[in-house]
């Protein structure tokens, strides 16, 4: 494998934003995620919780409440009084229509899909109707006194439960009166001078109301005749969200400690047909605030200020008792956030707001296998670039000659040139940047800096040439699909462009003759990163269920290599990694290794090896210098797999004896985050 | 009240004190008689010889004043015309004092409008169109006005009014917004963000730190670890600037010292 000088960065201070609302489609077994920046991200739940698209998100929009209603069409709305509506295929944002209520706490789709429920700062619940192209609103609900925090509606559709401070009120749909208005305890069984917050209520179709409080309590209501039909005292701290399943037997809450509880409808005995909801199984898989749960038919989903996604499968309606039916815990991000310029040894972070650029320090010093080297020079915290406009930035990329900058948020575009000698550094932004540019979902540099790629998301590849402190459009790729493009590869020699939608194959374009040159035939699963080796212009492709392709461009088809190890198959270990592969490069010297990385290990694919079977070590540790030759080459293998350096958000090879691996702790994001609820333990 | 008459004084009293009282006294009354209806001439036309009598003690040989009904009747229709041009004249000011005002007031009013070219422009303008002005914030709040507006027009409710001003000549293009509307939809979301953080993070709730927190799973463990500590790299970097500056100053004063 050779020896490597590793950098070990862990200086980026990346800092996920807290999930707020998190909605299910289930008839794609999607679900959206909102977060408090505002940005949502959708995972497709089958192809093995992949992010596969995401929408931006902006300074002023505080989203409170997201939901998916008839058609796959997906709306949020925020404290700052809009309802958006999301294009999931242009991945923007269609339109957002302001609802005059002041600031909107919750929204509700009705069960058939074609209303949409928002209650408001100033206590109104607002009806609107959704239209094939927009929503219009139909009328208001009687004004409650205090805001509208939460809404159910009945599956029936005839009913409304709204929670607010210190009260629920039921509604009728058809007249649009409250019928009647719960008064809601301050503290179980006692009096507290904290107003209780109702923060979730559950519509069954029974007639029973479940709501859950910031007193702890979750209690069951008889909409029927208003009144108190259970009381559950659950935590310390606030209960925050409620999510009932499909069939109505089985409910999930989230509470403020961290802890999510199941509660199901079991019978009283055995064989009786009286059932009662009882609490049955605590999870504990956050440390801070579970502010949105949701309950699929077979997983529990919660999400909270922790910034961790956790999916929690239910055995008992798992199927098949194999390795999906773990717990799958999503913390870092699917798509690469950082850049290298290989030859100044710059990186590039990128953050909501703005983007620093490091340079790394370097050692003189040499030492043995494990040895940590002492630094001769620090690592240089050179740029920080501060975007304009509340937008998030998408992407951003460094030329890897790191003299040009670009990154684009949702309605501009930005193209710096970057000049850096012996300490001085200066940057001169490229004005008038043509508008079809903007929202890029990526964009790439050629290997020797001349050219740009920006994929937009109307599904457009566009080519811009770049001069000195100018540039010129080349050509426009028009999309063969309506699909939006999402990653890009370029050949070290510059002839060829791969680019991946998110359902068509890839397509792979001559960049000499500006034309389309083939199109990997599509796999149902998502790419997660895409790569083009420097001199067989073999193209790797990893997918989001763990599978490597290696396609030949020039031959327009699969290489040997890799019909051999789809025949043979993965190796088990392999196949069940939770983090998919964000990032693939190759060695200049050594072409038959291909280096890629996902968030906790990474593997250097010497196809020169044998592959490994299901019976051999996948992770073999590197074996001690007295091992005899024969156990060696019993356990060499293609993959060469190494857990030392990890969380991991970026690996490359600078050059042909250096490696940059860029860690995150967990405990460095852990310690940045808002303050938990005090858990008080016996004897500390 | 009874009209007393003046009595005789002890001290002797000026003659003609006496006569001047007496006949204002009796001209009055004379109009009095006139306005009450009473026949303009009989006896009746003369009352109250009583007062002249009482007066009449002290000019004796001097006759009663004679006051024809007619000169008495002239002269009370004098006084009439003369209280009636009073009145109007006091009207007739005033008016005018009124008059002068609304039109000092008509006069600022206009001074503070926009010109009456622009006025014009602007109602007959057609209100559909608006010319995107490229990229930020603008568009943004156009998009938002134009949904107001669509909005303002489908349903019944009382909205707040946006002032939509058309771009104005083909060299400008802008927009007019109600900073109030604004400022409003900003301090309502202000309002409601201090409300969630006060409900999650406020007093009365029960939150520590993190290290605090982290720090409970340390202390329970069999072999006992201390706390976990955030490193504050921000603690006294005024005091860490002054030392690397004075340490930098040391090095050169013993540089200097050390090759003398």
């Amino acid at each position: 494998m050779g020896e490597f000088k590793v950098h070990r960065v862990r200086f980026f201070n990346y800092v996920p934003s807290g999930i707020r609302c998190v909605a299910y489609n289930n008839q794609s077994n999607r679900l959206a995620v909102s977060r408090t920046d505002g940005t949502v991200e959708i995972y497709n739940l089958s192809a093995n919780y992949f992010q596969e698209k995401f929408f931006p998100g902006h300074e002023s929009r505080a989203t409170e409440a997201l939901c998916w209603a008839k058609g796959q069409r997906l709306f949020s709305a925020g404290l700052n009084g809009e309802i958006i509506e999301y294009d999931l295929q242009a991945l923007n944002i269609k339109y957002a229509m302001d609802a005059f209520g002041g600031p909107i706490w919750s929204m509700a789709a009705s069960p058939s899909g074609s209303q949409l429920l928002v209650g408001c700062e100033d206590g109104s619940v607002k009806l609107f109707q959704i239209t094939p192209g927009k929503i219009q609103f139909e009328r208001n609900f009687d004004r409650q006194k205090s805001r509208i925090l939460s809404l159910s509606w009945r599956p029936s559709g005839t009913h409304i439960a709204a929670g607010s401070i210190d009260y629920i009120s039921v509604f009728d749909v058809k007249s649009g009166s409250a019928i009647h208005k719960m008064l809601v305890d301050r503290q179980y069984m006692g009096v507290s001078k904290r107003k209780c917050i109702i923060w979730g209520v559950a519509f069954l179709s029974d007639g029973t109301v479940i709501s859950v409080d910031s007193a702890g309590k979750v209690q069951f209501w008889d909409s029927a005749t208003g009144t108190l039909v259970k009381n559950h005292l659950i935590a310390n701290a606030d209960v925050q969200s409620i999510a009932v399943s499909d069939q109505e037997d089985s409910f999930v809450v989230g509470t403020a400690e961290g802890t999510v509880f199941h509660f199901q409808l079991v019978s009283v005995t055995s064989n009786s047909s009286e059932k009662q909801w009882v609490r049955t199984k605590p999870f504990q898989h956050h440390t801070h605030d579970v502010r949105a749960v949701a309950h699929s038919p077979t997983a529990l989903i919660s999400g909270g200020t922790d910034t961790h996604l956790v999916i929690r499968p239910l055995m008992e309606k798992v199927e098949v008792k194999n390795y999906d039916a773990a717990l799958r815990k999503i913390t870092f991000p699917h798509r690469r956030l950082i850049s290298c310029s290989k030859k100044k040894q710059l990186l590039l972070f990128q953050f909501a707001h703005h983007l620093e650029l490091w340079q790394l320090g370097s050692t003189v010093a040499t030492g043995k296998n494990g040895d940590t080297l002492p630094l001769s020079k620090d690592a240089d915290h050179l740029l920080h670039l501060k975007t304009k406009g509340p937008e998030n930035i998408i992407c951003s990329c460094i030329s890897p000659c790191g003299s040009w900058i670009a990154y684009s948020t949702a309605s501009r575009f930005f193209l710096y040139r970057l000049s850096y000698e012996r300490d001085n550094i200066s940057l001169q932004r490229v004005s008038k940047m043509p508008a079809f540019l903007r929202s890029a979902l990526q964009i790439l540099f050629s290997e020797d800096s001349a050219k740009l790629f920006v994929a937009s998301n109307q599904g457009s590849l566009h080519i811009i040439r770049l001069l000195e402190g100018s540039f010129k459009h080349l050509h426009t790729f028009q999309p063969q699909s309506v699909e939006s493009m999402c990653l890009l590869a370029v050949s070290p020699d510059g002839n060829w462009l791969a680019a991946s939608g998110t359902s068509a194959g890839v397509h792979v374009y001559n960049v000499k003759n500006l034309k389309l040159h083939c199109t990997v035939p599509a796999y149902n699963f998502p790419v997660t990163a895409l790569a083009i080796a420097p001199s067989t212009n073999n193209l790797v492709i990893a997918h989001s269920d763990q599978q490597v392709f290696e396609y030949s461009i020039p031959d327009k088809q699969y290489t040997e290599w890799s019909r051999t190890i789809q025949k043979q198959g993965f190796h088990h270990l392999w196949l069940q990694r939770d983090t998919p592969i964000t990032h693939i490069s190759f060695h200049l010297k050594r072409p038959m290794h291909i280096l890629l990385h996902d968030a906790y290990m990474f593997c250097i694919i010497d196809k020169s090896l044998p592959l490994p079977n299901d019976k051999t070590l996948l992770y073999n540790p590197l074996p001690p210098k007295n091992e005899s030759d024969v156990i060696r080459r019993r356990t060499a293998h293609a993959f060469k797999i190494s857990k030392i350096y990890k969380p991991l958000l970026f690996m490359d090879l600078l050059d042909e004896r250096t490696l940059v691996a860029v860690e995150r702790p967990l405990d460095d994001i852990i310690a940045q985050l808002p303050p938990p609820i005090k858990k008080k333990k016996f004897g500390t | 009240m009874v009209q007393l008459r003046p009595r005789v004084s002890r001290t002797p009293a000026s003659a003609s004190a006496m006569v001047d009282e007496g006949q204002p006294a009796s001209e009055e009354e004379a109009e009095h008689g006139l306005l009450l209806g009473q026949p303009s001439s009989g006896a009746a036309a003369e009352p109250l010889q009583d007062d002249e009598e009482g007066d009449s003690e002290f000019d004796e040989d001097e006759a009663p004043e004679e006051l024809t009904f007619a000169s008495a009747q002239a002269e009370a229709r004098e006084e009439e015309r003369r209280v009636r041009e009073t009145v109007r004249r006091d009207k007739a000011l005033l008016k005018e004092k009124r008059k002068r005002r609304e039109e000092l007031f008509i006069e600022q009013k206009k001074r503070k409008l926009l010109p009456d070219t622009v006025l014009e422009k602007l109602t007959t303008a057609p209100q559909t169109t608006i010319k995107k002005s490229p990229g930020k914030l603008k568009e943004v709040i156009l998009q938002k006005k134009n949904e107001e507006c669509e909005k303002g027009s489908d349903s019944k409710k009382t909205k707040e009014k946006v002032q939509k001003v058309q771009s104005v000549g083909h060299n400008k293009s802008y927009l007019a917004v109600r900073l109030k509307d604004q400022d409003l939809r900003d301090s309502r979301q202000e309002a409601a963000k201090a409300f969630i953080q006060n409900c999650l993070y406020g007093p009365g709730t029960n939150r520590t730190t993190v290290n605090k927190f982290l720090s409970l799973d340390n202390k329970r463990l069999p072999v006992k670890k201390a706390a976990a500590q955030f490193l504050n790299n921000a603690w006294g970097t005024q005091r860490k600037q002054n030392a690397k500056r004075f340490k930098r100053r040391w090095m050169v004063r013993r540089m200097k010292t050390s090759k003398n």
